[in-house]
């Protein structure tokens, strides 16, 4: 059994909005092993992105993490002083981000970004620094990269400023890597090769990662565990395979059919009818209710999560399983 | 980069040539400057000597034509009020001009960009709002009213500033300045003071709006989640994003203040060019209006060639595009 890396346990993070409090996240609880991808699950605005946000303490006004714990290898994170933070960001967890075209500085080359984040952790003469930046450049799969440190993002294509990120964000070797849906705004030719190369990547670093996305097949190809989120909770959760194969709760049952490739031809895609609740005024009662086609009286009390073992189901009605 | 130069410098002659135009015929079009020139008691022959000496009894395009090669010459004429050459007069006064409008203008900068850029890093701190505060002054009260309390307060009541002229100079490159002598700096301050007042609250305000937008890209959260420190965002990666808009301003204001000056320059009787031109105007002094107006012109596509030079040192994708 592998050791144990990141202990996410009962994190909520809100947003005190003009309009009352949001509530984004909400009692969040997971454990990621060493070298292990794991794949978060959901909808716009299902809360997947602040969550990995708030595991770097990035969490910008008026958002606020208002209860819960990260812990690191045992170190707790939530409440850490800002400067010990910044030693933790980039070095020990990093993060990649959805569109690599508004995370670069379009005004600086890529040598000079990538020597300001390894600066940012240690100092290394000019020489050493370009060396270890075109390594990493060409294991992210940039051919000849000591020379085009000296280029800027916009000579490079899509994909491959999204390989200079990647390259960033394992510039320090760091143990968790955050992807925060990082091949979404790419083209779909690519992101198979991107996602194939951070699986590989990740084997061989033993990076451990949390790969965001709402994209169930992208998730289900990179990662062994995942966790599915609705309206700011973890509504199920479980190893890759069994999840996909039968799932527990309604939502991931109808996730699951309304994928295209579960659709039979000439007839249309399935959907979830409705939409999700909003995260301001979250009532007591199940908050996929609405949507739900098996609920009952029973539902209007708000379902704990429930576990079996190796899985998690937040549902009073459960597809299969026998829950305690 | 060579050829956009040239491409420049060949729109800038152009330009120029259209300006003479305008320039000269708007200028000539209005007053009678023999008027002005003779007492109006002067017999008829002083009278036709005077217009045949200054070539004012020729038609107006023939009038233009010498003034244009005079002016390939590097002859801008004589003033009909200093009976001097043109061109002496201007480059006696201008070097004070310049030497004000720099001070004002780069401290208004040196100042104003660190302000700006803390008060939309920090919005709602107590000395965010104090800048914003200051900056608002900066834009609403007149400058002259601004120069008047200066000139009361720091000359009249404490004495610790001059209250006028331009004091003692020490020469660099066959020229006077101010700056080089203790004295003239407190010669200098207080009109440099007035006059970068409102230079100041634009810097400042520019500088806001544009660090209050690039905190909340991508850029930033990105540095951030590489663990760079807060100082190395700000003067790394903001500082460099929000230069282009800077840069931009700090030309046209350089530009407009060496040609405009004229206000803070009269209150402190800065002998500046704008002085000048003020007094030319009421004299209907022909050539020195035409030769103030072609060097403005001549320093604006000057700081606007520039300007454009200094675009594509500070945005790589427009070099890029250029070579």
């Amino acid at each position: 059994m592998k050791k144990i890396l990141l202990e996410v346990e009962g994190l909520s993070t809100h947003f005190m909005t003009r309009n009352g409090v949001l509530k984004a996240v909400n009692d969040v609880s997971f454990t990621l092993h060493e070298g292990e991808i794991i794949g978060l699950v959901g909808e716009s605005g299902s809360g997947k992105s602040v969550t990995g946000f708030s595991i770097l303490g990035l969490v910008d006004a008026p958002g606020q993490i208002v209860a819960g714990s990260v812990r690191l290898q045992g170190r707790e994170l939530i409440g850490m002083a800002e400067p010990e933070l910044r030693t933790v960001r980039g070095r020990e967890i990093s993060m990649v981000f959805q569109d690599p075209s508004t995370t670069l500085n379009p005004v600086l080359s890529i040598g000079t970004q990538m020597r300001l984040a390894l600066a940012a952790h240690e100092t290394v003469s000019r020489q050493a620094a370009d060396t270890r930046c075109a390594d990493v450049l060409n294991k992210v799969g940039i051919p000849d990269a000591a020379r085009r440190l000296d280029y800027f993002p916009h000579q490079f294509s899509g994909g491959m400023r999204q390989r200079v990120a990647i390259a960033i964000a394992l510039l320090n070797h760091p143990k968790l890597i955050i992807c925060d849906e990082p091949t979404t705004a790419l083209d779909v030719s690519i992101q198979a090769q991107i996602l194939l190369q951070m699986k590989t990547l990740a084997q061989d670093f033993g990076t451990a990662m949390i790969w965001i996305s709402h994209d169930l097949s992208t998730v289900s190809s990179v990662a062994s565990q995942l966790l599915v989120m609705y309206a700011g909770r973890i509504i199920e959760s479980g190893p890759a395979r069994d999840l996909l194969r039968i799932p527990n709760h309604p939502y991931t049952h109808g996730l699951l059919g309304s994928l295209p490739e579960h659709a039979r031809p000439g007839q249309p895609l399935e959907q979830i009818p409705g939409q999700m609740p909003s995260l301001i005024d979250l009532g007591s009662e199940c908050a996929f209710l609405s949507r739900c086609t098996k609920s009952d009286s029973l539902c209007h009390t708000s379902p704990t999560l429930r576990s079996d073992g190796s899985r998690r189901v937040r549902c009073h009605h459960p597809i299969a399983g026998d829950w305690h | 980069m060579l050829g956009f130069v040239i491409q420049r410098v060949v729109q800038a002659v152009v330009v120029m040539l259209i300006i003479s135009i305008l320039v000269f015929v708007g200028v000539y079009a209005v007053g009678n400057p023999i008027d002005v020139l003779i007492s109006p008691d002067a017999t008829q022959l002083i009278r036709e000597q005077t217009i045949k000496a200054y070539g004012l009894d020729q038609p107006l395009w023939k009038q233009y034509l010498d003034f244009l090669m005079r002016l390939l010459q590097g002859d801008f004429g004589r003033s009909f009020v200093y009976n001097m050459p043109v061109i002496d007069l201007i480059f006696s006064r201008l070097p004070a001009t310049i030497e004000l409008t720099l001070t004002a203008v780069l401290g208004a900068t040196v100042l104003g960009v660190p302000l700006g850029i803390y008060a939309g890093y920090r919005p709602d701190r107590f000395l965010s709002k104090m800048i914003m505060g200051l900056s608002i002054f900066g834009f609403s009260v007149p400058t002259f009213w601004i120069g008047l309390v200066l000139i009361f307060t720091f000359a009249v009541t404490l004495g610790w500033f001059p209250a006028g002229n331009r004091g003692p100079t020490a020469s660099l490159w066959g020229i006077e300045w101010s700056f080089l002598t203790g004295e003239g700096l407190a010669y200098l301050f207080l009109p440099a003071l007035n006059l970068s007042l409102f230079k100041f609250a634009m810097m400042v305000r520019l500088a806001r709006a544009g660090t209050r937008e690039t905190m909340l890209t991508d850029i930033v959260k990105f540095a951030r989640a590489s663990g760079e420190s807060e100082f190395t965002i700000l003067h790394r990666h903001v500082l460099r994003l929000i230069s282009i808009p800077i840069v931009t301003v700090f030309g046209l204001e350089l530009g407009s203040t060496l040609a405009f000056a004229v206000v803070t320059e009269t209150i402190f009787s800065w002998p500046g060019v704008g002085k000048l031109i003020i007094d030319s105007i009421a004299t209907l002094d022909r050539p020195v209006m035409v030769a103030y107006l072609m060097l403005v012109a001549f320093l604006f596509i000057m700081i606007n060639l520039t300007v454009d030079i200094v675009y594509v040192f500070l945005d790589p994708r427009l070099r890029h595009r250029r070579s």
